[in-house]
């Protein structure tokens, strides 16, 4: 037998070519340099013009691209999330991938009634209880906007429900420089202090600038924020191809990461050597419903496309999507954009991936959809693992055993089957494989149903370890001031 | 559709060029102006509204059509007399305030504006004050506002109260819309309609102001 030396080939989807990837990020500091952009937050602006920027009469930013390669370079490659304990947890870097929730979902699916309904900051909770519970979601977000907290103080409160839910990583949605604030301090609370965080940082924040090339004076106040303390950020304006952007995915990318490329500039000014995660969100806008679509094709050929440029370029971590769906129930269509977009992500190694777990276009959460995506990430995980080839996964000695066992002795039987089932094959949990009796006498349950109760058994089961009393009288006492 | 065959299907498909060629050959031929904006112009957006509410249509066609309608009506329109000038109603449209989105906006005043209506766009980050002051202006029948971000909702109220502080919630039906806006909160509100999106705005606009 040919002995292997070589590590394994773990199967990579690649998209772009050099020339292509270097065309793209040419044309991207071609917008900063010549077209320009709109700085609406004056402490931003006073920093990128003492760094070298222009205004132009017309009263645009002209942004040299000496001033984003300065960034790149001072941008870390590698941010760390730790757990809510202290522990690490997701090592952003090179072609890891982590897969959790989206923000700010309008409706839920309900568990009980299966009906679409307004969210409560109950389905916050059960979102985060449900995250902690599944192997192969990594971090949460709120995946609600509920309707039954204080309106101008709604991300502080999702962000103290999440908290009091999960103990895994937390990408979080703030409204300005004030919200902002007192989430940082609840995350303070859970870290020990804000050191402590800056060490272990257990949350990003997630903001957008608005295509093309605006950047409001909230955005910026939490970019700046999170720069000055080290709190992990990312800014992907929504540069969907036809909607903020080109219909054309090249400009739309192009525009998009002109975008993120000024909020790195400014979060390095801000804060040198802050971890900052790149990447816009290049989706495209139907073209007859005109939604921003979460089951296109597009948007994992330009977050694949981006990775390749990550890999050429940018040696950032890069934020992508994933797992979602445009269909307003879990369905076939569901499955399968849901699938598409999970392996893809995977093959061409996105880094931190979000929006798991919604349906119509991001305007409805399911809890079965999370549960199906969950082993639908473990089915990707099996198959980007590639195919081992060692001595033992050749197995001459058991064919032989075999072959030459006479009549009656087959692989089942053998302890090379024992010791390696496990590892060798793909056990699914939730994705039936049943014989048709069986599947009848249980049930005759599709994967909507059996998500479903999956769903209910682990948030009814899974204990979250809870926070100390001192964190959650902490808590409570930041939200008695955020009544209204 | 009639003797503006051609001018119709020009306008259907978008082509701009023959649409404008079709628009000055029935002046030239001597047809009234009012005629060929009802019969030849507003009949055919009529005929695109329809086929993309069917799915026959894509945005960007239905755009195009929109846009080359607006191209003919520049040829037309001064030869109106004041006043002659037919609309389906006046809408006072903007992004409200602390909110700088306006795609789904745009998109909305675009459609609006193909089906018919007079549109006065305020743009975006747009105050309850500044609505109530151009409210007064421009008498709109309809004030229609939009939002994206779920914290700059209750501007929405806030622009409503403005309204009838200044007397005049009662000569205008709101219109809301926006990603986090539902009908539940548009009633919540006391505003008159919401829309999901800009071809239902387009409908819940004629209904609010009983056309068709």
């Amino acid at each position: 037998m040919q002995p292997i030396s070589t590590a394994n080939f773990q199967p990579r989807l690649k998209v772009l070519n050099r020339e292509q990837a270097l065309a793209i990020h040419n044309a991207a500091l071609e917008i900063l340099e010549k077209i320009g952009f709109q700085m609406e937050h004056k402490g931003a602006l006073e920093k990128l013009l003492s760094a070298g920027c222009k205004v132009f009469n017309d009263g645009r930013v002209r942004l040299p691209a000496y001033l984003v390669e300065e960034a790149l370079s001072s941008a870390p490659r590698q941010i760390t999330l730790y757990d809510q304990k202290g522990h690490e947890s997701m090592s952003l870097v090179g072609e890891t991938t982590f897969y959790g929730t989206g923000s700010d979902a309008t409706f839920t699916l309900d568990l009980e009634t299966g009906q679409r309904r307004r969210t409560v900051l109950k389905d916050v909770a059960n979102f985060a209880k449900l995250v902690d519970g599944l192997n192969n979601i990594d971090f949460n977000m709120s995946m609600a906007n509920p309707e039954d907290v204080p309106i101008e103080s709604i991300y502080i409160w999702v962000f103290a429900e999440m908290v009091r839910n999960t103990n895994k990583p937390i990408v979080f949605i703030a409204d300005s420089g004030r919200d902002i604030a007192k989430i940082w301090e609840i995350a303070c609370l859970i870290a020990g202090g804000e050191e402590e965080l800056q060490k272990r940082p257990f949350l990003l924040n997630y903001s957008e600038a608005i295509s093309p090339l605006r950047f409001p004076e909230n955005v910026m106040e939490k970019l700046i924020f999170c720069a000055e303390r080290k709190v992990p950020v990312c800014l992907p304006s929504g540069s969907n191809a036809g909607g903020g952007a080109p219909v054309t995915l090249a400009g739309a990318m192009a525009l998009g990461l002109a975008e993120n490329m000024v909020g790195l500039v400014v979060h390095q000014l801000a804060g040198k050597g802050s971890p900052f995660l790149f990447g816009p969100n290049v989706s495209t806008l139907d073209m007859k419903s005109s939604i921003v679509s979460y089951g296109c094709p597009e948007w994992s050929l330009s977050q694949a496309a981006l990775a390749d440029m990550r890999d050429e370029i940018y040696g950032l971590p890069i934020w992508a999507y994933a797992g979602a769906s445009d269909s307003k129930v879990m369905d076939a269509q569901a499955g399968a954009e849901a699938m598409f977009s999970i392996i893809t992500a995977m093959l061409s190694r996105t880094n931190l991936i979000h929006d798991v777990a919604f349906l119509e276009y991001g305007n409805t959460s399911s809890l079965e959809m999370l549960t199906m995506a969950d082993e639908l990430v473990a089915m990707s995980r099996f198959f980007t693992r590639g195919i081992p080839v060692t001595e033992e996964t050749l197995a001459l000695g058991a064919i032989e055993r075999v072959a030459s066992g006479g009549p009656g002795s087959i692989f089942l039987m053998d302890d090379h089957t024992f010791e390696n089932f496990m590892d060798a094959q793909f056990l699914p949990k939730l994705l039936d494989r049943s014989r048709y009796d069986s599947w009848e006498g249980c049930g005759a349950m599709d994967l909507y149903k059996r998500c479903n109760v999956e769903a209910r058994k682990i948030l009814a089961e899974h204990q979250v370890e809870p926070k100390s009393p001192q964190v959650l009288k902490g808590i409570d006492e930041i939200l008695k001031g955020c009544q209204k | 559709m009639s003797k503006f065959k051609q001018l119709n299907e020009a306008i259907i498909k978008g082509d701009m060029k023959l649409a404008v060629e079709q628009t000055q050959r029935a002046l030239d031929e001597g047809s009234n102006a009012q005629d060929i904006i009802d019969n030849g112009l507003i009949s055919a957006m009529d005929e695109v509204g329809e086929r993309f509410s069917k799915g026959l249509l894509f945005v960007p066609q239905m755009l195009r059509a929109a846009k080359t309608m607006q191209e003919c009506m520049k040829l037309v329109e001064p030869l109106l007399k004041e006043g002659d000038l037919t609309s389906k109603g006046k809408v006072l449209i903007g992004t409200v305030k602390g909110d700088l989105h306006d795609i789904g906006k745009n998109l909305v005043s675009m459609m609006m504006e193909g089906a018919g209506f007079t549109i006065t766009d305020l743009g975006v980050d747009v105050s309850p004050e500044k609505f109530v002051q151009k409210a007064l202006e421009v008498e709109p029948d309809i004030v229609a506002m939009s939002a994206l971000l779920s914290t700059t909702m209750p501007a929405m109220p806030k622009t409503i109260e403005a309204l009838q502080n200044a007397g005049i919630r009662n000569k205008v039906r709101v219109m809301i819309g926006g990603a986090p806006v539902t009908s539940k909160y548009a009633q919540e509100i006391n505003a008159d309609s919401y829309a999901a999106d800009a071809g239902s705005a387009v409908i819940a606009a004629k209904k609010l102001l009983g056309i068709s």
